[in-house]
């Protein structure tokens, strides 16, 4: 330290001091007052305080903001982004939360360590639905029993975890194999039908397996329309698919008599449309008309498909849900005069 | 000099959620009942909403968050 170094006076003592911040808001020209700057809300939010700030700052209600970002989720979701990253890069105006720690972490780490933390991030969720997918192909595959044991075994680990100051990072795991089990065992999921596309052309009754046609993963088509009817005017069949689309061609003056469940997709049966969860289907009850086809079916997530029409293609069929297909308007005409001819 | 190990009830309440579930689907893997789409849903998001409540309130009382 040098001691002849002239003291030099500080700017406090001849020149006035400037204020520490600029106020954080202003009157606007409607006489109302305005944050400066955009800003999250933290008295008036819903999950970031993004809409309240929004609407703090533009002078209109949140609730406009809110109804926008919501509906931009089905549009592309690019509202959803924007919200993400509003929530990051914006302060609050009260106490730093969660999501400005984390702007802040991704600003002062620069663009490559930013990306590699986000890139973790992604990868990390993306392995928590890796688990539960996987958990749920176990369950599917008959290994119900093992993956329960194996997620009654965590939860006694982060239990006993507790008294040792806690192991919270292995909630969310053990969450995702409990969510992927869970759910594959609620909607009976069986994969062990095999994977990929099964088309039937059955001629003969000879031809139909006694327990039906099954399928674990894919699509099942069942094409009764090359049966002679006339030689076998009643016809039982069973079908079941563990996930994806199951479909069955019966021609259209044969009366269809199905009791069916979809574990969690939809339903259409000759015409006749259900969908949800635990989607129990029964059409034509009691009917004895001639031709008839009696169907046992099953498909634990997706969609079944009863056709009941000469012309629809297996491909293509139509006649069903969504912006392609047409009214089932035809089917449904077509089972009422085949089921009340008899 | 011995330092106390801090408990942490979060990981003792998700552990016990967690375990139950663990034996409902051994429950329903074994054949002893059968738990529906719906129910399981309801279950679910039960079990998953209790989780992150008890973690919110955890972390209100523990000073770490406003």
């Amino acid at each position: 330290m040098n001691d002849d170094t002239p003291i030099m006076p500080g700017p406090e003592a001849d020149e006035p001091t400037e204020p520490q911040e600029s106020p954080t808001r202003e009157q606007a020209d409607d006489g109302r007052d305005r944050p400066r700057r955009l800003l999250r809300s933290s008295s008036d939010r819903v999950i970031a305080g993004v809409s309240g700030g929004l609407g703090d700052y533009f002078g209109v209600d949140p609730i406009v903001f809110r109804i926008g970002f919501a509906l931009s989720i089905f549009f592309g979701g690019l509202g959803a982004l924007a919200y993400l990253l509003l929530a990051v890069f914006v302060p609050t105006d009260g106490d730093p939360d969660a999501t400005q720690r984390l702007g802040r972490r991704l600003q002062g780490a620069g663009f490559w360590r930013a990306a590699g933390l986000v890139l973790i991030r992604i990868l990390a969720i993306g392995g928590l639905f890796g688990l539960a997918g996987g958990a749920a192909f176990a369950v599917a595959l008959g290994w119900g029993v093992p993956t329960a044991i194996l997620i009654i075994v965590i939860g006694a680990l982060l239990a006993l975890a507790a008294f040792r100051g806690g192991a919270r990072w292995l909630i969310p795991p053990a969450i995702a194999l409990a969510v992927g089990g869970g759910v594959a065992a609620a909607a009976n999921l069986d994969f062990r039908g095999g994977i990929g596309e099964r088309t039937y052309h059955p001629t003969s009754l000879a031809s139909i397996p006694a327990d039906g046609y099954r399928l674990g993963v894919g699509r099942l088509v069942v094409d009764l329309r090359d049966l002679n009817w006339r030689q076998h005017p009643v016809v039982n069949l069973s079908t079941s698919l563990g996930a994806g689309q199951s479909n069955v061609f019966v021609p259209k003056r044969v009366c269809v008599v199905a009791t069916t469940h979809v574990g969690a997709g939809e339903s259409e049966v000759a015409g006749e449309l259900n969908d949800g969860v635990d989607v129990n289907h029964s059409v034509g009850e009691g009917t004895t008309s001639r031709p008839r086809l009696v169907l046992d079916s099953r498909v634990d997530m997706g969609q079944l498909r009863v056709i009941n029409s000469d012309r629809a293609s297996i491909e293509t069929p139509g006649y069903g849900p969504g912006p392609l297909h047409t009214d089932t308007a035809p089917l449904r005409a077509a089972e009422a005069k085949a089921c009340g001819a008899g | 000099m011995r330092r106390g190990v801090k408990f942490d009830p979060v990981s003792l309440a998700s552990g016990v959620v967690i375990a139950a579930l663990g034996v409902l689907l051994l429950i329903d893997s074994a054949g002893g009942f059968h738990v529906s789409v719906g129910w399981m849903g309801v279950v679910l998001t039960a079990a998953v909403g209790a989780i992150f409540v008890l973690s919110g309130l955890h972390r209100g009382n523990g000073g770490k968050g406003p």
